[in-house]
Parts: C-alpha cells; structure tokens; sequence
C-alpha cells in the first residue's frame, strides 16, 4: 500500500517536468511562472500607482479643507471687527438718543435692584 | 483545443517581448526614482515648489471686559502690472473715473502716473481696499480689454472699530502692519509675532496640493489690557466737552483702579483716529497723558504735605504765618491768591495757599523733601510700553537752589506728567503704597504678574491727607466736585506757565472716591483754557462730570435714596 502511494506521488511530480528529465521545468509551467511574476508586478505597479494618486488627491483634499479653515477663521474675524463696528459706543449712543429718543437718566431716576440673598447678607 | 508548437512560439515571443517592456519601464522607474533621485527632484522642486514668507496675524487687542479694540482682518491690495505703458496709463484712467467712490489723494495719483510713464512693472494702486473699493475695481478687472494687467494681493489690515476712543492708547500701525505709536509700538514684538516660510507644491495648473512649513509662523498674541472701553469713551467725551467749552489748547485725564493701579482710562485731547495715523498732526498724536510736561502747582502740596506729616515735622493742627498774602523768600515773592494771615496745617492745603505750603517745604528742609518727592515716583518713567512717555524733570539736590524747597513745596521748579501726579495721588487713595500703573492685563490669555508694591506712607499719614483732601472737596477749592451721596478727596491745583506761553495757565485737579473704601483715583488736567482758568472752575467739574458717570461703572449710584431700592429675588 505505502510503496503504490509513493509511485502515485513520484508521477504527480513528473508532470512539473519535461519528459520526466529532472531539473528542467515543463514550458507549461515556466509560462505560467512568469505569467505570475508579471501580473504581480502589475499589481504592484496598479498598487504604486493608485496610492500615490489617492496621495495626490488627499493632498488637495487636505489643501482645501486648511485654506477652507482659514478662509472661516478670517470670516470669523472680519465678524468680530463688523461686530465691535457696530457696537462702537459713539453710534450706539447717537442711535438710541437720535432714533429711540432715549435720554441718560437723572440720578434719582436710578433704581437699584438688591437680591434677596446679598440684602440678607448686608449689603 | 491543441496549440501546435508554432503558436507557442509566436505566445512566447509577444510573452517575452511585453516582459522586457515591463522590464524596461520598471528599470527607467528604478532609474528615476533611485539613481537619478537627487537630480530630478531638484528639478520637480525648481518647476512645481514655491517657498514665500507668511506673514502672521497681528494679535488682537481687547478692553478688560473683552470689547475688541484693534482687529486684524485680510484685505485686498491692488496693483498694475505695467506691460505697456499706453494701456496701463488707459487702465488706470479708468479707476480715476470713479473719482469719490474711489478716492486718491493728489499725491498718490500723480506719483502713479509717473511710475507708469517711467515703466516701473509693479505699481501698488491702492492697498488694503475695503469691500466696496474692491468690488469696484473688481468690475474694471473683469471689463478690462488692454494688455495693462490690474490685480489683486491679499494683505492684512488693522481695523479700530471704536474709532478714536483710546487712540492714545492703541497708537496706530504702518501700511505694513508695523507699530507705529502706542502699545502697538510699545510691544510690536509680542504683537506682531514672527514671520514664517513655507514651501507649496503646486500642480501643473499651479494650483497647490501640498503645503510645508520650513519655519512654522509665530501668531502675534492676543492682548487684554486694562483699559475700561466704557469708561474710557465716556471719560474721552467729557474731557473734550470741557476743553470746547473752555477753548482749551488740550488736556488729559488719567483714572486709576487704587487696587492695583491699573489704567481704567486714559484719555488725551485733541484725539485722532488710528486709523488715519498717517493724516494725523503730531500735536493730535501727542499723548498728554504721559508726555504732557508741567508745573503741577497746588496738586503737589499734597506730597510735600505727606512728606511733612510723614517725617513727623508737621501736625495736622500746626499753625503757620501765611504773611497776608506776601512772602518774600531770599530774592524771589511768593503770593496767594486769597490772602491769610494765619492758617493751620490742614487749612494751608483745604484753602491752597502757596505761601503756607512754602512754609512746611522750609520746615521740612531740603534734604527731607527730596527724598519724599523721589518716593513718590516723580523723575522716573512709570514705564508703561506706550510711546513717548516723559520721565518728567526734577533736579539732583545738589541743583537745589535757596528757595527750592519753597518752590518744590507747592509744585514749581518739577515738571511732571499727568500719570506721575495720578500715581502720586493713588499712593493716599491706596493706604500708603506706590503702585505701579501698567495697561496690559493678560497677554494671550495669561495674566501679567504685578508689580511689587512698595509702601511709602504710614496708615496715621494716609488717615490725616485723606481727612485733609476731603476737607478740600467739602469746604475748600474742590468744592465743585461735590457729589450727593458720595465722599470725593480731592485737592484743586492751578499752574502759571512760563517762557512762551507766559500769561497762560494750565488747570487741575486730582482725587479719588469713595473717600471712605477709594475704588477710583483721578487725575485731570486742562492745558491753556480761555477765560475761566482756576483748577476750581475748569479741572473740578471735570472731575465731577467723569466721577458722576464712573460711579455708574462702579455700580455706586449718587444720591440714590431707600425709595430707589428694590429688593427681590432674582435667578
């Protein structure tokens, strides 16, 4: 039984050869292998290839969302300055006197609100 | 199917041949990726890599309760490439045609024409356009039929959005962002931050892909200072309100928090806006404050006189001959104005008279009085990072004359500035200590570690000058700064100039309230006014008029009766 499997597998091997000549591979076979190594090369080459690519393009990606993250820091900016615009004191004031009519109030015209607690505490 | 061997072959032959192409291209890769490294990538970089300077932000200035006061924002700039001097000349024409939706002043527009004429290939329009001058040129960019090229640059431009309020303060900046005056000059270098390169990889269209710090740029930081915009704006307009009425040449006030002498407000008149830097007169640059120098007169007898309390030469009860009116010290006359023939320590400062304060110097003696004067800070810069400040003028001892001491005594032969004569009064207000006024508060965000306080005065001296001044406000010349309500200590002063501005005066008044628990010291001072000129008439109810409305800051209510409170609850 063991010597029939041992027969088995010497043919098997055979067939990776020409004619059963050892140490010269079948063309069959030295075609497949560099059949092989080609589409790997390709593969690594498609692989090179498309990394850097997608580099390229996380590159931009990246250029854009930072400029796009200045462009809102000065956005924020420019607010702040339109902002502190128009809080400027010297319009405030002339546009609640001039257009609301409002008037500074006399000092008896104050009324000062105390908390219960910070009267409690004699303030 | 059967392939025969002549098939095999052909497969064998292409087989081979696409192998070799493969194996051509992959050694040419080899080559340019490894071999020839170091020359191609010299070449990518001098073709596709840009390195430029990156100009930081200038960091943002905030009051003390965060109001922004001078902001940094991005601004375009506009500039000619002058290819052909015809069309460029043509180009700019059109601009001019915008005439006061785009103004230019005479100079800019001739020196532009002659630029182009002379065939300069980069010429600045206009920098740091606003919006509207943008859009404008904008239109005639995109119209634009000539070989002239119009373009733009983006460039930062420093905004003061509260206009002239503080402008002493702020100072201004360059075309170039460069400080110029004020604390903008004073700590350009934190502000400013520093420059950076940076080196971008661009595609074939230019557009960039990648970006690259070599050195990465310094952000100028952000500066709170201890200004008070409210106060400030309110004390700036009531400063100038005094100065028109009076028709004053200028003035300044300086308010103080006796705490820890931070500056709350500095206001200088005539003012500018900082904006305008360039347009402004150096007289409207000028910070009074701190580069105003005058004989401080009455107001300095408060020092001689805590000198003489505190040296223990002097009692509040003390009587001295006030000679009606006239004293006669070695070859020069001291007179008052108010006549007295006798008059007590305390009543020689509540009723101003020279001559009694000429009398306590003479007691106090040479020596003694310049020690007390030089604790007081006078003949030091208070060092604020501001531009311009004076140290003041105030002779070694050795340049002391017979009738210094005399003249020192009631504030002539020194010269100070408003701030000195504000930290001076701030050492009574403070219980004694000399504080150092400074303006910024936090720098990006972390807090200024203050100065050490050095006390000067004892508690019983502090008691006696405050008990003093507040005789002065009550009884004396300050009585215009009364307030309902409220306890001001205070004390009048009233200058002659001399030299060129012979026969002219310069009138003030320094203080601080509440008198009882001092929150606020004051100083004002009103240069040259027309007509009224006493400290009594001119400094006094300016100093009411600010103190009215800085109780209103301080949350103390003047003559505020029981009827005007309410009290609740309040979540």
């Amino acid at each position: 039984m063991n010597r029939k499997t041992k027969t088995n597998t010497n043919t098997n091997r055979n067939a990776y050869y020409t004619n059963g000549k050892k140490g010269k591979l079948s063309k069959a076979t030295t075609t497949g292998i560099l059949i092989l190594i080609t589409f790997m090369v390709f593969i690594l080459l498609f692989t090179y290839l498309s990394l850097n690519l997608k580099n390229i393009d996380f590159g931009y990606e990246m250029q854009r969302l930072i400029s796009h993250e200045r462009q809102l820091k000065e956005e924020i900016d420019k607010l702040k300055s339109d902002k502190a615009g128009l809080l400027n004191l010297a319009r405030v004031e002339k546009k609640v006197i001039e257009e609301l009519g409002y008037q500074y109030p006399d000092p008896d015209q104050f009324i000062r609100v105390i908390a219960a607690k910070e009267e409690k505490e004699g303030r | 199917m059967k392939i025969n061997r002549s098939e095999r072959n052909r497969v064998f032959v292409i087989f081979i041949i696409f192998f070799l192409w493969v194996i051509i291209i992959g050694a040419s890769l080899v080559k340019i990726q490894v071999f020839d490294y170091n020359k191609n990538i010299a070449k990518v970089r001098a073709q596709s890599n840009r390195t430029f300077t990156m100009h930081p932000k200038r960091g943002t200035i905030y009051d003390s309760s965060g109001e922004v006061l001078a902001i940094s924002v991005k601004a375009k700039s506009a500039f000619l490439s002058n290819k052909d001097k015809k069309d460029s000349l043509q180009l700019f024409n059109r601009i001019l045609k915008l005439k006061k939706r785009f103004p230019l002043s005479k100079g800019d527009k001739k020196n532009i024409k002659n630029r182009i004429r002379k065939g300069d290939k980069f010429i600045w329009v206009k920098r740091k356009l606003s919006d509207k001058e943008y859009k404008l040129l904008k239109k005639i960019k995109a119209t634009n039929k000539t070989h002239a090229i119009l373009d733009f640059v983006e460039e930062y431009k420093r905004i003061y959005p509260q206009s002239s309020t503080a402008c002493h303060i702020l100072g201004g900046v360059g075309i170039d962002e460069q400080g110029l005056y004020g604390i903008e000059y004073g700590i350009d270098s934190t502000i400013r931050g520093k420059d950076g390169e940076a080196e971008v990889v661009l595609d074939a269209r230019h557009k960039i892909f990648n970006l690259q710090y070599l050195t990465e740029p310094a952000a100028g930081k952000d500066i709170h200072l201890t200004i008070n915009l409210a106060a400030q704006f309110f004390v700036e307009r009531e400063l100038e309100k005094a100065i028109k009425k009076h028709k004053a040449k200028g003035g300044a006030v300086v308010i103080l928090d006796v705490s820890d002498g931070a500056i709350i407000a500095a206001a200088s008149y005539p003012n500018y806006h900082p904006g305008n830097i360039k347009w402004s007169s150096n007289d409207r640059k000028r910070n009074r404050a701190i580069s105003f120098l005058y004989h401080p007169g009455s107001t300095f007898k408060i020092i001689s006189a805590a000198t003489a309390l505190e040296s223990r030469v002097c009692s509040p009860r003390q009587t001295f001959d006030c000679h009606n009116g006239v004293y006669q010290v070695k070859d020069q006359v001291i007179t008052d104005v108010h006549p007295h023939d006798t008059l007590t320590f305390e009543k020689i400062i509540v009723y101003s008279s020279n001559i009694g304060a000429a009398k306590i110097g003479e007691r106090l003696g040479r020596k003694r009085l310049y020690e007390g004067i030089k604790k007081f800070g006078f003949g030091t810069r208070v060092g604020l990072p501001l531009t311009g400040e004076e140290k003041g003028i105030f002779n070694p001892l050795n340049k002391w004359t017979g009738v210094s001491a005399a003249f020192h005594s009631y504030g002539y032969e020194i010269a100070v500035t408003p701030l000195q004569m504000a930290r001076a009064f701030n050492v009574i207000a403070s219980g004694g200590y000399l504080l150092e006024p400074h303006v910024v508060k936090k720098i990006d965000g972390v807090f200024l570690k203050p100065k050490k306080r050095q006390k000067i005065l004892s508690p019983s001296t502090v008691r006696q000058m405050a008990a003093i001044m507040m005789e002065v406000v009550n009884r004396g010349t300050g009585k215009a700064t009364r307030i309902k309500g409220i306890q001001i200590a205070g004390k009048t002063g009233t200058t002659k100039k001399i030299g060129k501005s012979k026969g002219k005066y310069v009138s003030s008044f320094g203080g601080f309230f509440p008198a009882n628990k001092p929150a606020i010291t004051m100083f004002v001072m009103v240069d040259e006014p027309i007509g009224l000129y006493y400290g009594a008439d001119v400094a006094a109810p300016l100093f009411k008029a600010i103190a009215k409305k800085m109780m209103i800051y301080l949350n103390i209510i003047p003559g505020l009766d029981k009827k005007n409170e309410i009290i609740g609850n309040i979540r």
